[in-house]
Formats: C-alpha cells, sequence, structure tokens
C-alpha cells in the first residue's frame, strides 16, 4: 500500500513540476528563522528597508549570507552578532539598550505611571471648591434645551 | 503660580526636541561610521585580479599607510574618482583596489574572467590607473568582512594594518582634503 | 504667462493672509464689529487666490510646460494626462500648494459653516488660521515656489513623474492625508481662540468636535490608503513598514484620536478641559512635525523629498513660533481652567482618562522610535536603527490594556458604575470572545499566541459593542425599535469600536499566518501554497505611454478548480530609469492571493514571490468602518451649529463665571 502511494505521488510530481525555492530550507522552522532574520536586518545601502523588502546587491549579498550562516547551524543571535560586527548596530532593526535607549522603554512607562499619579492625586483634591448650584443650573438649562429641540 | 510648572513641562519638551532637530539638519543621516574603526583589517586571502596565481592576504598592508579602494567597471561613480585617483597615485599615495563584479551573481549575469579583465583594462587605459594591484573578491565576502555596503567606497589603513577611516561614496579633491589628507600626513611621518 | 499670473495670485493669498491674522483679532479684543466682519472676506479671498494658482500650476501641467522647473522635474510629455494632472502634487513644491489650498479650503469652510458661533470667537479663530497661514504662504513664496522658470535655457521634455506615483491610490491618498493634517488647524485655532479670549468651556468642545471628526476621518482614510498603495506599489506584499514618514502620519492620528474621546467628556461632563486643549494643540504640532521630517530631509526614509537645509530651517523657525507661542499660552493661560465634574474611580470618565494615557504614550513610543536614531547620533552614541521589532513589541504591551478599557468604557456609567455590575458583562464577554476564538481556530496547525491574542481582543471589542447597545436598549425598553432611538452620534462609537475590532482582526491574522515563497520558475511550474496551487503560464512582454516591461502570468487552482487569473508585471519606466514592480493581487474577504514578478534568471527562469495574505483587506476595511463611525457622528444634529447658538449662549455666560 504504502509502496503504490510513493509510486503515485512520484507519477504525480513528473506531470506537474513544482517550482523550486530561491533558498531551499531543510524545516519550515528554518524558514521561518529566515524570514525573521531578513525582516530583522536592514539594508545598510537602501533608504530605509530590510533586507528581505530590497533588491540592493548588498542585500542580496546579506541575504545570501544569512541563508549560508543558518545553514550552519548558527543561531538567531550568532547571526545578528555577525552582521552588527561587521556593519554596526545600525543593521539591526532592534536597538541596543544603553542608558540613552533605555528611555525607548522606560519613557512610556514613566509616562503611564506619572499621568495615573496625577490623576488619582488630582481627583482627590478636586471639586470641592466648586460652586455646584451654578454648574446644576448650568447643566439644567443646556439639557433642557436640548430636550426642546429634540422635540421640534 | 507653582501650578505653572507641570504646564511647562510640554513646551520644554517641545524646545528639547528642536535643539536635536536643528542639530540634526546640518549632518547627513546616511553618515554611518564603521565597525571596523582602529580595528585591524579582517583576514583574507584573495587572488589578484589579472593573475589567479597571485594571492594576498593582510599583510600587503604591512608598514605601509595605504588606500583601499573598492570599486568595479561597472560602477559609474568609480569612473568620476578614478582620474583623482590616478593623481594620488602620482603624488605618492599607496591605493591598493578591491574590485568586486556585480555580474559574478551566480544567478544573474555570466562574465567570464576574461571579459572582466578586458573591461578593466579599457576602464584604466581611458581614466587612468591608480592602483599598485588589484584584490579579487569574487564571493563579496571580504567586502562583507570590511563592511562594504557598495562601490565606491575608501579605507585608510595604518602600517600596523588597521582600518582608519571609511568613507562612502566617491573621493574627490574636497573629501581628500578635509576628510584624509590630515590623518593621512599624522600617519605618514 | 500662466506661472507669472499664479505666483502673482500667491502673493496676493499671502496678503490676505496677513490682513486675516491682523484685523479680525483686533477688532474681537477691541469689540469692534466692523473689524470682526472682515474675516469671513478675507478667508474666501484666501481661498480664491490660492485655488486660482492651484490651477495655473495644473494647466502649466496639462500644457506641458517645461520652463517652469517644477513641471520640467514632473512631469513628461508622454504622461496619461489624469497623471499630469496629479503630478501636481508629485514632488515638494507642488504638494505644498496642495498644503495651502486644503489649508484655505478648510479655512473657508469654517467661514461658511460656522454661521451659529458667535462672532468674536470666529474672528479668533480665523485670525488664529490667517497667523499659521502668513508662514504657509511665506515658506512657499520664499523657500519653495513651484512658479520658478528655467529661463531662457529650458528642456525639450521632461523628468517624469516618480513612477511610484503613477497609481490610482497615489491620486487621493496625498490630498486625503493633507486634509487630515491640515484638518487639525482648525481645531489647534479654536483651541488658540478659547484660550486668548480666556473662554474654554463645554461649547468650546462642542464647537470643535465635528472639526475634530472631520480631520481624523480624512486622515483615517488617507493613512488606510497609503498602507494600501504600499501593499500594492512596493511589491513585498508589506501593509506596514514604520518609516519615518509613516510614522509621522499616525502620531497625529493617535493623538487626534484621543482627542475625540476627550473632546466627549469636555463636552459632556466638563472636566479634562487643559488636557483636551492640550491634546488640540498637540494634533496640528505633531501634523507640522510630520511635514518637517518629510521635507528637511532629516531622517532616512523611503518618502522623503529631496533634502535642503535652508527649507529645513525655515520649517523649523515656523515649527517654533507655531508650536513653541502656543504651548507657551497654554502653558501661561491652562493653570486657570477648572474641571467642574465629579466622577468616582470606576466610571466612564476614568476610562477614557485611561485610553487618553494609552494613546498618548502609543504617540511617545512613535516619536521617540522615530526621533531617538537621530539623537543617539548627535549626542555622538553612533548610529541605531529603530523598526518593527521594537514598535511591534511595544504595540502589543499598549494594545491590551487599551482594549481592556475600550470593552469597559462604554458599558461603564458617567460618575459611577457599580464593580459587580460590570464585572457580570465583562466576564460574559471574556467567556464569549475565547469560545469564539477556540471555534474559530479549531482544526488549525501551527497555531500562533500573537493570533490568537489579537483575535480574541477583537472579538471581545465585537461582544462588548453589542451588550452596550442592547443595555442601551433596554433603558428605553422599546425593543428593537429603540435602536432607532440612539443617535447617529452613538452609532459613530458603534462602528469606530467595530472598525477598530476589524483592523486588530486582520493586522493578528495576516502578522501571524501570512504564508510566502520565493521561487524560480520556468512556465509550466507551479507552486502549492495553503491548498492553492500557483501555475506559471510564461511572461509576456509589455509596452506602457511611458514604459516597458514584462507581465508573467499565472492560474491559480484549488482542488484542480481553477480560481484566479494574475498578471503580475514588472515596468521599467524608460525617463527615470525605474523598475517598479506591479503586484497581481487576487482579493478576497478571508485571503489575499498575492504574486510579484522579480528578476529572471541566468538559465531562463523568473523569480517571483507568492503569498498567502489571511484577512489583510480587514484591516483597510476597518479603517474605513472608523471613518464610516466618524461621519455618522458629525451629522449628529447636536453640532448643526446654528440651532446650537441660541442654546449656549446663556450657558457659556454661566460656564465663563464657573471657570
Amino acid at each position: 500500500m504504502k509502496r503504490l502511494l510513493v509510486a503515485l505521488c512520484a507519477l504525480l510530481s513528473v506531470s506537474v513540476f513544482s517550482a523550486e525555492e530561491v533558498y531551499e530550507f531543510a524545516s519550515d522552522k528554518q524558514r521561518q528563522q529566515f524570514k525573521q532574520l531578513t525582516e530583522e536586518l536592514r539594508c545598510p545601502k537602501c533608504q530605509n528597508q530590510n533586507i528581505a523588502d530590497s533588491d540592493a546587491l548588498v542585500a542580496q549579498d546579506l541575504k545570501r549570507k544569512v541563508y549560508q550562516l543558518l545553514q550552519q547551524g548558527k543561531s538567531h543571535d550568532e547571526i545578528v552578532a555577525y552582521m552588527k560586527d561587521r556593519y554596526g548596530d545600525f543593521v539591526y532593526y532592534q536597538p541596543p539598550l544603553n542608558p540613552a535607549t533605555a528611555l525607548l522603554w522606560l519613557g512610556p512607562l514613566l509616562f503611564v505611571g506619572g499621568a495615573v499619579l496625577l490623576v488619582v492625586i488630582r481627583r482627590r483634591g478636586r471639586a470641592t471648591q466648586l460652586d455646584q448650584e451654578l454648574l446644576a443650573e448650568a447643566e439644567k438649562m443646556l439639557e433642557s434645551r436640548q430636550a426642546q429641540e429634540n422635540k421640534q | 503660580m507653582k501650578r505653572i510648572g507641570l504646564f511647562l513641562l510640554p513646551l520644554g519638551l517641545f524646545l528639547l526636541i528642536t535643539l536635536f532637530l536643528l542639530q540634526g539638519l546640518f549632518s547627513n543621516p546616511r553618515d554611518i561610521e564603521s565597525s571596523l574603526l582602529d580595528k585591524p583589517v579582517p583576514s583574507f586571502s584573495l587572488p589578484d585580479v589579472m593573475d589567479a596565481s597571485v594571492q594576498y592576504g593582510p599583510e600587503v598592508f604591512q608598514d605601509q599607510v595605504t588606500l583601499l579602494n573598492v570599486w568595479g567597471t561597472w560602477c559609474v561613480t568609480c569612473a568620476v574618482e578614478l582620474p583623482f585617483l590616478t593623481q594620488l597615485r602620482e603624488q605618492g599615495v599607496r591605493i591598493v583596489g578591491l574590485y568586486y563584479e556585480q555580474e559574478l551573481d551566480p544567478d544573474f549575469g555570466g562574465k567570464t574572467i576574461q571579459q572582466i579583465r578586458a573591461d578593466i583594462n579599457k576602464t584604466v587605459s581611458q581614466l587612468g590607473n591608480p592602483y599598485v594591484f588589484n584584490i579579487f573578491d569574487h564571493s563579496r565576502d571580504t567586502s562583507m568582512d570590511f563592511g562594504v555596503t557598495g562601490a565606491p567606497e575608501t579605507f585608510l589603513i595604518d602600517q600596523q594594518g588597521r582600518v582608519r577611516l571609511h568613507h562612502v561614496g566617491d573621493l574627490n579633491e574636497r573629501v581628500w582634503q578635509n576628510k584624509f589628507l590630515p590623518l593621512y600626513q599624522e600617519l605618514s611621518q | 504667462m500662466l506661472a507669472e499670473l499664479g505666483h502673482f495670485s500667491l502673493v496676493l493669498a499671502l496678503l490676505m493672509a496677513i490682513l486675516l491674522a491682523i484685523y479680525p483679532m483686533w477688532g474681537a479684543q477691541r469689540g469692534q464689529q466692523v473689524l470682526m466682519q472682515t474675516a469671513k472676506p478675507l478667508t474666501v479671498g484666501l481661498f480664491l487666490f490660492t485655488l486660482f494658482a492651484y490651477v495655473c500650476l495644473t494647466q502649466s501641467f496639462i500644457d506641458n510646460d517645461f520652463s517652469i522647473a517644477y513641471v520640467a522635474h514632473n512631469s513628461n510629455t508622454l504622461l496619461p494626462w489624469y497623471y499630469r494632472m496629479t503630478a501636481v502634487w508629485g514632488g515638494h513644491e507642488g504638494s505644498f500648494l496642495l498644503w495651502v489650498l486644503i489649508f484655505a479650503l478648510w479655512a473657508v469652510a469654517v467661514a461658511v459653516f460656522s454661521r451659529g458661533i458667535p462672532l468674536d470667537i470666529l474672528a479668533r479663530v480665523l485670525a488664529i488660521l490667517g497667523m499659521v497661514g502668513v508662514g504657509f504662504y511665506l515658506y512657499i513664496l520664499l523657500a519653495s515656489n513651484p512658479f520658478e522658470r528655467l529661463l531662457p535655457f529650458y528642456p525639450v521634455d521632461g523628468r517624469d513623474l516618480n513612477p511610484l506615483l503613477q497609481d490610482f491610490g497615489m491620486i487621493i491618498h496625498p490630498p486625503l492625508l493633507y486634509m487630515g493634517y491640515v484638518g487639525f488647524s482648525v481645531v489647534f485655532a479654536f483651541a488658540i481662540a478659547a484660550l486668548v479670549a480666556g473662554k474654554l468651556d463645554a461649547t468650546w468642545a462642542r464647537w470643535s468636535r465635528p472639526w475634530t471628526l472631520a480631520a481624523w476621518v480624512f486622515l483615517t482614510l488617507g493613512i488606510a490608503l497609503g498602507s494600501w498603495w504600499a501593499y500594492k506599489e512596493l511589491g513585498w506584499g508589506g501593509w506596514w513598514f514604520w518609516d519615518p514618514v509613516e510614522n509621522a502620519s499616525f502620531m497625529p492620528w493617535l493623538v487626534g484620536t484621543a482627542l475625540l474621546h476627550s473632546l466627549a467628556v469636555t463636552e459632556k461632563r466638563k472636566v479634562f478641559k487643559s488636557w483636551t486643549v492640550l491634546l488640540a494643540i498637540a494634533a496640528f504640532s505633531l501634523s507640522l512635525l510630520g511635514t518637517f521630517l518629510v521635507r528637511s530631509g532629516i531622517l532616512v526614509s523611503v518618502h522623503s523629498f529631496a533634502s535642503d537645509p535652508t527649507r529645513g530651517l525655515f520649517i523649523l523657525g515656523l515649527l517654533v513660533l507655531v508650536i513653541g507661542g502656543s504651548l507657551l499660552l497654554y502653558a501661561l493661560r491652562a493653570p486657570q481652567l477648572r474641571s467642574a465634574g465629579r466622577y468616582e474611580l470606576l466610571s466612564r470618565e476614568t476610562m477614557l482618562i485611561g485610553n487618553n494615557i494609552l494613546l498618548c504614550s502609543a504617540t511617545l513610543v512613535v516619536l521617540m522610535g522615530t526621533l531617538l536614531p537621530l539623537v543617539h547620533k548627535e549626542l555622538g552614541l553612533g548610529s541605531i536603527s529603530i523598526g518593527a521589532p521594537f514598535f511591534d513589541q511595544m504595540f502589543v504591551y499598549l494594545i491590551v490594556p487599551f482594549v481592556l478599557l475600550l470593552v469597559m468604557g462604554p458599558l461603564s456609567r458617567w460618575k459611577n458604575q457599580s464593580l459587580a455590575a460590570l464585572r457580570n458583562q465583562l466576564l460574559a464577554g471574556l467567556g464569549l470572545s475565547l469560545l469564539a476564538v477556540l471555534l474559530l481556530n479549531l482544526g488549525r496547525d501551527g497555531l500562533s499566541y500573537m493570533a490568537v491574542l489579537g483575535m480574541a481582543l477583537s472579538v471581545w471589542i465585537a461582544i462588548a459593542t453589542v451588550q452596550e447597545v442592547r443595555q442601551r436598549l433596554s433603558a428605553v425598553n422599546h425593543g428593537l425599535a429603540g435602536l432607532k432611538a440612539l443617535t447617529p452620534s452613538h452609532w459613530g462609537m458603534v462602528l469606530g469600536h467595530l472598525g477598530f475590532a476589524a483592523t486588530i482582526m486582520g493586522i493578528a491574522m495576516v502578522t501571524s499566518y501570512s504564508v510566502e515563497r520565493d521561487v524560480r520558475m520556468s512556465p509550466g511550474e507551479q507552486i502549492e501554497l495553503q491548498g492553492y496551487e500557483f501555475r506559471f503560464l510564461g511572461v509576456e512582454a509589455l509596452t506602457g505611454p511611458n514604459y516597458t516591461g514584462h507581465v508573467a502570468k499565472l492560474d491559480v487552482f484549488v482542488e484542480g478548480k481553477k480560481i484566479s487569473h494574475l498578471q503580475a508585471q514588472k515596468r521599467f519606466y524608460t525617463v527615470q530609469r525605474n523598475v517598479m514592480t506591479e503586484a497581481a493581487v487576487d482579493p478576497g474577504f478571508t485571503r489575499d492571493l498575492y504574486v510579484a514578478l522579480g528578476e529572471q534568471l541566468s538559465n531562463g527562469d523568473w523569480a517571483l514571490r507568492v503569498y498567502v495574505k489571511p484577512y489583510i483587506r480587514w484591516i483597510w476595511g476597518g479603517a474605513a468602518i472608523m471613518a464610516l463611525g466618524g461621519l455618522l457622528s458629525m451629522s449628529d444634529k447636536r453640532y448643526r451649529m446654528a440651532r446650537l447658538v441660541k442654546a449656549s449662549e446663556p450657558v457659556s455666560k454661566l460656564a465663563g463665571e464657573s471657570v
């Protein structure tokens, strides 16, 4: 049964030729790794493109190198390090962590923290000194006008 | 008036950003410093483009201040800088070529080594030959080790074989005077 | 001759702007009716002169007048007539002319549609617009004049329009985007006018809302269209690249979205006044900053215009005056603003503050991600890149709390919400959405966490939106007939949130489940991807009006049945010597099939890129639904100004006193 299936498959693959991939991968995992790396590495010559999305010669060379290194069993981080050695931090779209870039992650965090704190503090000390009557009156007026309008 | 501090925060932030934007206006975002700076040249073993039996390695940069010029006959800007480089050679500057061929890609185009040699001879006889010799980087691996992004690019390499300057784009009188000459003179002493 | 007329007309427009900046404001401060009444005719004059200049430039393009430098650089006799008309905004100078035209259009719209607004307020608003306009018109006349001549030696033919811009999406993308950007100038002018007058009350918020909505709708559509265009035209199947220029349009959108929500609170509950004003200033400031980033060449981007430091300096000066000045005014005036309403921690107000905080920190992420590489380099720390990995990571962190608030907000009452009631609703919604995600993913192998997260969030928003409508219906107690009782602005919110849910769904699916293959093919070969068989028929030569090229033909089969025929083009634009990819797309509700033609290989095979992109249309569809929601909200009769003024006059006096 199994042999028949194999034969059938062979027959099928003869009748319609399957296209060859530009880069052949042993596994889906490796293909995924290649895709991720080429999307995260920046083409050093282009305007602002990753090497997956560029036809520049240097981008093609880098893609081929990424492929070769993957075939040699290098990990994601090793390949990124290899590229950074040659083209600097510029080549990788994830910025390095240093005192200046820490702001990228801390800034939004501090902003959220600060804003929440501010809201809580200010909400406590508010509203007591306001003339509540005047306010209620204003609101009533606005609402009654609206009600009239809605009827019209 | 105590409360005003908080409300001044956006203005302060904006002015800070403006300062950097102003500074940024006068610098080229495409200038990227080489990561090879002050490091020894990467190791390589490559043939002469004219004679495959001659092999070169990093030792060709020992004991002499050298300009390593990355180029190819297919590159338009390279042709522009050839006459000036030839002038430099006449002034006694040692220039080594790192030659690579765009058309030598396994997939695209198929230029033979004979054609490449003929092209080089034709180009340098017309525009001048600044090169002591040309290292042939057929697989472009060494270019990658040097952090080359295209052509032309020029490296200034000191007597210990360390990269001291990396220039992307054509090398002309102005670039030479401003960027290269001071360091070149210092290194040559 | 036309060029000179156009140029002169721009000078007259500048004159109008100068007068507009002075007289009405003077009148408003002194209480002189006559001076205030000059605002409208001056605005109309501003618009008409700008329109005339614009028509002159367009006619020069149609006439192929290559003695005008700008026409010679951006057009060609071979260019089809419709692209010659859109080529007007194909380069820096002309696109800025479009910018000022749209600016004048907004100004005239304010003058015409604001009959209900008190004259002194209107005079101030238009005067502020006039002041901003003086800057714009000076810039176009002094630093980027589109009418400059190439005399006496001008070329026989032009250098052609950038091929990237020769596409239908590009015809409408810039005008829509500019409508959005410049539209925030109106909101800005309202805020500044209110600060100058010292009258920041609920009426101010009510007047600003429809204009904010209008600008936001345009910006939403403009961004979505730009994304769709990049997807189709760049040929890499990507729809968002975190490019500085995209970021520049995304920041005003984020702040604009925050502004929409906080205006609602300010109008209904009279709280967060100073915060709302700040957002109104920020939205326009970020639009201006975006213009600066695109036009100064300060950042490396795919879209930037040719760089020129003098232009950069000019815009930067403008930025300092407009943004710096308004922020200074804000710092001086805002501390006097007091919020009136009270609210508990668990209330709709709090949810909306949360929404604002998260949207603003998202803006901060984008702003810092865009500018930090510059700062990093100027500090002498070297060049770095900040791109998709960073932004994607940060937005995943932000979206989770954001959606949680989005789900809770509409379900909560103003002032005070009981925890138990809300908890029950939330748990029911969460349970249902998890169940839905489980059903949707049944039988899928290679499950992605990100996709599951995105789907769950998206479905939860949809469910919560339905819950909210039901809650409203049971409140009015009319059953389904009660649907009619809901206001258009309420439906606007419903659509806005549903559209957002659709966009999240699209993003989650397409980033996690897209499949692509880079293949080399010869005719007769095929590649199978996710059950779709792409059969390559061959490549034929192609000739267009101003390009030549190749077209690859493919048939797509599912289980032996042909479902689609695709033609992917690669064009070579002969004048600009540019190669362009025209991807072939078979669009679908649940998936796009996408093929892009690459190079011919040395052995005669062709390189092709084949993609299956699930749910990608949902991203843009969602944006369209959001925009529709914005339109519905605008149509709410609360914003019909003429009626409003009568109702609001006594109230604004009261509110003014309570400030």
